[in-house]
C-alpha cells in the first residue's frame, strides 16, 4: 500500500514536472518567436502579420504569466 | 528550562547553519543568471537574498520539519540537535570549500541521524524516513530534471533556432529575472523552514514549548534574516562550479536549466515529494547541457558533484555522530555544547579569513 502511494506519488511529479517544465519553456519561447517576427513584418510594411504575431506574442505570454501565478499559488498553499 | 543557556547555544548554531545553508546554496537560484549574464552578481545575489527572506513567511507548515520520520522525536535533546547541526555545518563547509553543490537538507538530515545513532543507538534512527525522505528523492530530483531540462531546451531551440540571435538572447536574458525570482522564492520557503523547525524542535526539547505551540515570530524573523544574510554573502566557489564549470551555457539554456528547475520544485511542493533544490538544478542544468551535445557537460565535474551528493548523508551523519561524542565525553548539559561551540566559532573565523585568500576547487577540470 505504502509503496503504491509512494508511485502515485512518483507519477504524479513526473507528469506534472514535465508538463509545467516544458511548458513554461516553450511559452516563452513562443513570446520570443512571435515578438521578433511582429518586429520584422512591421519593419517589411506587414500591419496586418506584425498585428497577428504581436497577437500571438501577447496570448503565449499571458498563458506563461498564468504559469508562474499558479508556480506562486503552489507555494503559498503549502 | 533548566538549560536555557545550551538552548540558546542550539538557536545559534541553527542560525549559524541557515546562514551557511543560504551561502551554500545562493548558486541555485543566480547562477546561470550570472553565467549568463541575464543579472549582475551583485544584484543577482541580492534580488535572490530578498526572495529568500520573503520565501521564508510564505509559509509556517512545521509539520513537514526536517527531522520528523527521520529520528524517533521521542528521544531528542538539545545536545542531539546541537550535534547534528555542527555536523550539516562542517558538511556544508567543506563543500563549499571545494565548490560543489550538495543539499542542505540532506547535511541536515545526516547530521542529526549521526548524532541520533551516537546517543541512543540504531532504534533512534527511522530507516524507512531516511529511504523515503533521502535516498528516493535523490534518485528522482537529478533524473527528472535533467530529462525535463533536455526536453525543455530542445522545444526551445526548435522554436527560436531560425531567429537572429540578438533579440533571442535578449528575450531569455529577460525570462531568466522570472525563473530566477521563482526559484530564490521556493529556496526560501523550503529551506528556511528546516531551520524554523530545527529550532522549533528544540524548544520542544528544551521544554520551553509545548509541541502543539505556533512557531514563534522571533524564530521566523530570524530563520528568515539569517538564510538571507547568507544568501546574500554569496558562495561563489559554487556558483562558479554550476554557473560555467558544469557546461558553457547560452541564455536558452540557462532560462530552461531555471524554469525546469523552478517547475520541478514546485511541483514536488505540489505533491508533497521532498526534492532537493540542488539535486534539481544541478540536474537541469546537466540535462539543458546534455541535450545540445552530450560532450558539452564536463563529465568530470558531473562526477564529482554526484559522489559529493553521495557522501553527503555518511559524511554529514560521521561529523554529527563525531561532535555528540565529543559533547558526550565533555557532558550533555552544559559543559559540551559550550566547549565545542566555542570550539566551532574559532574554525568558523578561520575558514571565513581564508576565504579571501582562495582554495583549490576540486571540480576544476586539468
Amino acid at each position: 500500500m505504502v509503496l503504491a502511494v509512494e508511485l502515485n506519488l512518483l507519477w504524479q511529479l513526473i507528469w506534472s514536472s514535465t508538463l509545467a517544465g516544458v511548458g513554461i519553456s516553450a511559452l516563452f519561447s513562443l513570446v520570443i518567436l512571435s515578438v521578433a517576427r511582429a518586429g520584422e513584418a512591421r519593419r517589411a510594411g506587414q500591419g496586418g502579420g506584425a498585428a497577428a504575431h504581436f497577437a500571438l506574442a501577447a496570448i503565449a505570454f499571458a498563458l506563461f504569466a498564468a504559469g508562474v501565478v499558479l508556480g506562486v499559488q503552489t507555494l503559498l498553499d503549502k | 528550562m533548566a538549560h536555557d543557556f545550551v538552548l540558546w547555544i542550539v538557536v545559534g548554531t541553527a542560525l549559524a547553519f541557515d546562514f551557511t545553508n543560504g551561502f551554500h546554496d545562493t548558486a541555485n537560484s543566480v547562477a546561470t543568471s550570472i553565467s549568463t549574464r541575464a543579472l549582475s552578481p551583485r544584484l543577482a545575489v541580492a534580488l535572490a537574498a530578498v526572495l529568500n527572506f520573503a520565501g521564508a513567511f510564505i509559509s509556517l507548515e512545521v509539520a513537514a520539519t526536517i527531522a520528523t520520520g527521520i529520528v524517533d522525536a521521542a528521544v531528542v535533546t538539545p545536545a542531539i540537535v546541537f550535534a547534528g547541526l555542527v555536523g550539516a555545518i562542517a558538511w556544508n563547509l567543506a563543500t563549499w570549500y571545494f565548490g560543489l553543490p550538495s543539499s542542505s537538507s540532506h547535511a541536515l538530515i545526516g547530521g542529526v541521524v549521526g548524532s541520533a545513532f551516537a546517543a541512543e543507538g540504531s532504534e533512534a534512527v527511522l530507516g524507512s524516513g531516511i529511504v523515503d525522505k533521502v535516498v528516493v528523492p535523490a534518485l528522482v530530483a537529478p533524473l527528472l530534471a535533467f530529462l525535463v531540462g533536455g526536453i525543455a531546451i530542445l522545444v526551445a531551440y526548435r522554436i527560436v533556432g531560425r531567429q537572429r540571435p540578438g533579440p533571442v538572447v535578449r528575450g531569455f536574458r529577460l525570462g531568466q529575472l522570472v525563473s530566477a525570482s521563482l526559484l530564490a522564492l521556493s529556496h526560501g520557503t523550503n529551506d528556511a523552514q528546516k531551520t524554523m523547525g530545527i529550532i522549533f524542535l528544540a524548544l520542544v526539547a528544551n521544554g520551553t514549548l509545548a509541541a502543539d505551540a505556533d512557531v514563534p515570530t522571533w524564530v521566523v524573523i530570524s530563520a528568515a534574516a539569517a538564510i538571507a544574510l547568507g544568501t546574500y554573502a554569496g558562495g561563489w566557489r559554487i556558483i562558479r562550479t554550476m554557473g560555467s564549470r558544469i557546461i558553457k551555457m547560452d541564455p536558452a539554456q540557462g532560462f530552461a536549466a531555471q524554469g525546469v528547475g523552478a517547475a520541478v520544485i514546485m511541483a514536488a511542493s505540489h505533491v508533497g515529494f521532498p526534492l532537493s533544490t540542488t539535486h534539481v538544478i544541478s540536474g537541469a542544468i546537466m540535462g539543458t547541457g546534455a541535450a545540445k551535445r552530450v560532450s558539452a557537460v564536463r563529465w568530470g565535474v558531473a562526477g564529482n558533484i554526484i559522489t559529493a551528493w553521495v557522501l553527503t548523508l555518511p559524511a554529514a551523519a560521521l561529523a554529527g555522530g563525531a561532535t555528540y561524542a565529543v559533547v558526550a565525553v565533555l557532558g550533555t548539559e552544559d559543559v559540551g555544547p559550550i566547549t565545542v561551540s566555542g570550539l566551532l566559532l574559532i574554525a568558523l573565523a578561520i575558514v571565513l579569513g581564508r576565504r579571501l585568500v582562495g582554495g583549490r576547487t576540486l571540480t576544476a577540470e586539468g
